[in-house]
């Protein structure tokens, strides 16, 4: 399974579930043209999963997805406790697991290649966690995975993206945008919630 | 001998300040347990305020940011080494994102001779470092000494709200368990 697979699968079963995503998902939503209700949480390695979860406590009745990094949660591997004693009931927290750091550009490797995300997601205190390496499973399970009460872990691994920076091919300055979109982003998010609260009379 | 300063001797009681934050429009709390606001933890477990604990302060700037997208108003509760710990999550959401934080930091080790002058003489580095770390990241801050500075409350809400801002209230004392 390719991230791009993975994430075209999730987005085709959102409905209109929130995507907070960082790094790696968060290039393959843009490449797969999602707009809102989303959130890229960039430039913020380790932040995605805390952001969702405050969306998810301040609205409980909308769902929301995280779309995850393994080199990203590895970051800020407490926050599976933290979301699981919150309880949210309308979390789905999936992490895209390539094994490497800076997927598609140098593919460095993780701190290790023995540590299983799933079973860490279900020691802190997560709902339900799976894993699936293969898009048809994960596209036949979604829907099911998507309605259960969360918060709930999905791993996805997937085969990196090939390497692409080397002599010839350097890095790149980062435009502006790479720094503004979760900004402009939230307050687009922001609206778009508003939006769905009933009115008042 | 040095004389008692007053407000070291007068702390604020945890009840005033939670009623202030709550009068203020704060609607929840997120936080890393702070040792000079013991008291005021002690006080939210009978609050109304909904609290969200998390492992680490980059944890919880991210989930109140989270929640201020969502239209809630929280309070990130935490102590000075954690604004340290916190640093890159808040440099993403209040300086490129421009979604504000309110903080309430406690002093965590600040010395005895310290009270009744600047933090930052204090001869203890997480307590001199705080005011110049929160300027380096344009965080306006106020300080919480004792009652008659509760007021300050109000005004870092209000440049939270108003100006979408990151704030934040430096308690100098131990809150008093009342």
């Amino acid at each position: 399974m390719t991230i791009d697979e993975a994430c075209r699968a999730v987005i085709l079963s959102r409905g209109d579930a929130i995507v907070v995503a960082t790094m790696g998902a968060m290039g393959a939503l843009d490449r797969l043209d999602v707009g809102q209700p989303r959130l890229s949480c960039v430039p913020l390695m380790g932040g995605a999963a805390a952001l969702a979860l405050g969306i998810a406590l301040a609205h409980p009745n909308e769902k929301v997805i995280v779309l995850d990094g393994d080199a990203s949660l590895l970051m800020e591997l407490g926050g599976l406790v933290t979301v699981a004693g919150s309880r949210p009931r309308n979390f789905y927290h999936f992490v895209i697991e390539n094994g490497v750091q800076f997927a598609g550009m140098s593919n460095l490797p993780l701190a290790s290649s023995a540590h299983d995300l799933c079973t860490m997601a279900a020691g802190a205190g997560y709902a339900s966690c799976s894993m699936y390496d293969c898009v048809e499973a994960l596209t036949a399970d979604l829907p099911a995975r998507l309605s259960e009460s969360g918060p709930t872990f999905t791993s996805l691994h997937v085969i990196p993206l090939p390497p692409v920076f080397k002599h010839r091919v350097p890095q790149r300055e980062l435009p502006d945008w790479h720094f503004k979109r979760m900004g402009d982003e939230a307050r687009a998010l922001t609206t778009w919630l508003r939006s769905r609260l009933p009115a008042t009379a | 001998m040095q004389a008692a300063n007053p407000s070291y001797t007068k702390p604020i009681p945890a009840s005033s300040l939670l009623a202030t934050l709550v009068g203020s429009g704060i609607d929840c709390v997120v936080t890393v347990p702070d040792w000079v606001q013991l008291s005021l933890h002690q006080a939210l477990t009978s609050s109304p305020l909904a609290v969200t604990v998390c492992c680490t302060e980059n944890q919880a700037v991210c989930v109140s940011t989270g929640m201020r997208i969502g239209g809630r108003f929280p309070v990130v509760l935490i102590q000075n080494q954690g604004l340290y710990a916190c640093m890159n999550a808040l440099r993403a959401t209040a300086l490129d994102a421009k979604l504000p934080t309110l903080f309430l930091i406690g002093q965590f080790g600040r010395e005895d001779a310290n009270h009744g002058h600047p933090h930052r003489v204090s001869t203890r580095s997480p307590v001199r470092y705080l005011e110049p770390a929160l300027e380096a990241f344009g965080v306006c801050f106020w300080h919480l000494e004792n009652e008659s500075d509760l007021c300050n409350i109000s005004i870092a809400t209000a440049h939270v709200r108003e100006h979408g801002r990151s704030a934040a209230l430096i308690i100098g004392t131990a809150l008093a368990w009342r």
